[in-house]
């Protein structure tokens, strides 16, 4: 059995989506379709207003898209309730945000424990999960120092290792290297990737970073809330419905 | 989410937050000084008024007088056979009657002295029943009384605080003079000169309840009935076995009588209604004092509304990475939980410092008057309040600090529970 011919870690199916400023309906997605499979490296591209972080709010189950289907992991979203939809973040999703959003009071280990201690992980295992995951992306010797005392590329990498730790089948990033010097940006791309191909995790990663869209295994060109374009890598394992 | 982790990271936001939480914290502090300060003293105040009270009031005696207050025309005397079935009564322990003949002049030799209530008693009965309060300075054995035999009280026999020389001591003999009334030819009063031996002296005892027997003379019924012709009585006195049961005696002696026909003195009916008055007072007190707690719990939900909002972006990232609106709801409820526990654990300790501060300060400046009989000059005697605390009281105190910081903080958790991940992440 090939690749293309397994079901779809994502499965996304005429989803639209509108946001009421005042009085004004905004449409920010009208009707967008595609999958993604296991282990993929997607990339989402367009400019600003272009309905990318929408989108990927979406798939991460931190909102319900007015019309359509997403499916995550065979699991489709608008059946979830509020409470299965946390569950669905918490075990299938990892997030990596632009401005990182660590908590502020928290040590790198305690940000990086966070989901667990959500989960009800034991101390212990947590503690160990969440260091191996620290040296993993390269922070082993900073523990224990806080946000501030981090670099950007420092606070990204932990935002990383916090989205790792519960193993996760998807990685959601939104403009992960945004807030980021185009070297350092370089350094949390080529670990994502490197993630990608050790873990096998599916990354899904919105932007407008020309040089993160050409390490895609695929880039979907959005604007205006639709779908303009899908390029495909040499290795594009993806299909466009 | 563990419980244990959820209040770990509770206190550890708390703490983040010192000045707020301690701000927020001295209001619920305040609010249970002042409801274990107040519960304590008006519980302590109340022991020191039933205490006071038992010791003025005789608990095992009922008083028996005809008629009542508003229905007393026909004031009509007791009967030895009203004595009798009293007698009978469960739990009756002794019955006595007493005839009330006024005031007498005592004369021994060239000294007098006017006894202002003069009272025949049946000696044996009526010692029984005064135990306590009927005990001779000087005294001739009770079984030599005969039926000239006079007690005097102790204020009769010491008339006057400058002369430290008593009236009369037991064997003297004396003279009283009794106003006798005849009703034939015509209505009239007539002084009479009657010898008695003196039989006892009796201690000064002050004034338990209605009847001070340091103004009283007492002379033998048998002696009374004799002079004054009539085998009626104007009091009777019972002493039951438990105080306890004196109500349901009362009510047993009553149902022997028409109605309106006596009137019982039950001490312990009038200690249970002061006891009644002051649970109220003390209710009252607590009430105002919660209402303290309450403004406490207010600040509380202004408090953590502002720090719900502060926390926005924070609530955002917890739910992006999977906590529940549960998750979120306790954790903020799990901080005003504590508030109330830290606040209510300072609260208690301060209030019992307090309760003591301020019962030294009223034991200390306030000089209660006392024993007002007209002879009888107020003596300045401290009121010694002592702070009674009830556990229950005092874990009560605690659980409503708990309560009220979670109700009042139930509020802005819902808030923050109920945000959309989505907005929360992009507050700035």
């Amino acid at each position: 059995m090939s690749v293309s011919d397994m079901a779809p870690i994502l499965d996304v199916r005429q989803v639209k989506k509108s946001y009421r400023m005042g009085k004004v309906l905004v449409p920010a997605l009208s009707g967008v379709s595609f999958d993604v499979q296991e282990g993929e490296f997607l990339t989402i591209f367009g400019p600003s207003g272009s309905g990318k972080s929408t989108l990927l709010h979406l798939l991460g189950g931190l909102d319900r898209p007015d019309e359509g289907e997403i499916l995550v992991d065979g699991a489709n979203i608008l059946k979830l309730n509020d409470s299965n939809l946390a569950e669905l973040r918490l075990n299938k999703i990892g997030f990596v945000f632009q401005f990182f959003n660590l908590l502020p009071r928290l040590t790198a280990l305690g940000n990086v424990e966070l989901p667990l201690t959500i989960a009800g992980v034991s101390d212990g295992e947590t503690i160990d999960r969440a260091k191996e995951m620290l040296k993993l992306v390269g922070l082993e010797t900073r523990e224990n120092h806080r946000p501030y005392e981090l670099s950007g590329g420092e606070q990204q990498r932990v935002a990383i290792a916090r989205a790792f730790i519960t193993n996760p089948k998807i990685i959601l990033a939104d403009e992960p290297t945004g807030n980021l010097d185009t070297k350092t940006g370089l350094e949390i791309v080529q670990l994502m990737k490197k993630l990608n191909k050790e873990k096998g995790q599916t990354f899904i990663v919105v932007t407008h970073d020309p040089r993160i869209a050409e390490q895609a295994d695929r880039t979907i060109y959005l604007k205006d809330g639709l779908i303009e374009d899908i390029k495909e890598a040499e290795t594009a394992r993806g299909t466009m419905r | 989410m563990r419980v244990s982790k959820i209040l770990g990271m509770a206190l550890e936001n708390l703490k983040q937050r010192k000045l707020r939480t301690s701000l927020t914290t001295l209001g619920v502090v305040i609010g249970i000084t002042s409801i274990i300060g107040l519960a304590s003293l008006g519980e302590g105040f109340r022991i020191e008024i039933r205490d006071r009270m038992q010791q003025g009031f005789e608990l095992n005696n009922l008083t028996i007088i005809p008629g009542s207050l508003f229905a007393g025309l026909s004031r009509q005397r007791f009967t030895d056979d009203d004595v009798q079935t009293i007698s009978k009564i469960s739990g009756v322990e002794t019955v006595t009657q007493v005839m009330q003949i006024g005031n007498m002049t005592l004369y021994n030799g060239n000294r007098s002295v006017q006894a202002f209530v003069a009272t025949a008693v049946n000696f044996t009965e009526f010692i029984q029943i005064f135990s306590d309060r009927f005990i001779f300075e000087s005294s001739m054995p009770l079984a030599t009384y005969k039926n000239d035999t006079i007690t005097i009280g102790y204020k009769v026999n010491h008339p006057s605080e400058n002369d430290t020389r008593p009236f009369a001591v037991a064997n003297d003999s004396i003279v009283s003079t009794l106003a006798i009334p005849y009703l034939e030819p015509i209505p009239h009063v007539e002084m009479q000169n009657y010898t008695f031996a003196v039989g006892g002296t009796l201690q000064q005892k002050g004034t338990p309840g209605i009847t001070n027997f340091d103004y009283w003379v007492f002379i033998p019924l048998e002696t009374a009935r004799e002079i004054y012709k009539t085998v009626e009585s104007d009091l009777i006195f019972v002493r039951v076995h438990d105080p306890e049961k004196s109500e349901e005696i009362a009510k047993d002696i009553e149902k022997l009588f028409p109605p309106f026909r006596i009137t019982i003195l039950v001490p312990l009916t009038f200690i249970k209604q002061v006891d009644n008055i002051l649970n109220i007072v003390q209710l009252f007190l607590i009430a105002i004092a919660s209402i303290s707690l309450l403004v406490a719990g207010i600040g509380i939900m202004n408090i953590m509304t502002v720090s719900v909002m502060e926390r926005t972006r924070e609530i955002g990232i917890l739910k992006a990475i999977g906590a529940t609106s549960r998750t979120v709801l306790t954790m903020f409820l799990a901080e005003a939980m504590l508030v109330g526990l830290i606040g209510g654990l300072i609260g208690i300790f301060t209030g019992y410092g307090v309760s003591y501060g301020l019962a030294y300060a009223l034991s200390r400046f306030i000089h209660p008057q006392q024993d007002t009989t007209f002879q009888n000059p107020a003596q300045p005697q401290r009121l010694t309040i002592t702070p009674a605390f009830a556990p229950e009281w005092t874990i009560a105190a605690f659980a409503f600090a708990i309560i009220i910081c979670i109700i009042f903080g139930l509020y802005p958790a819902r808030k923050a529970s109920k945000l959309n991940p989505v907005e929360a992440l992009r507050y700035e």
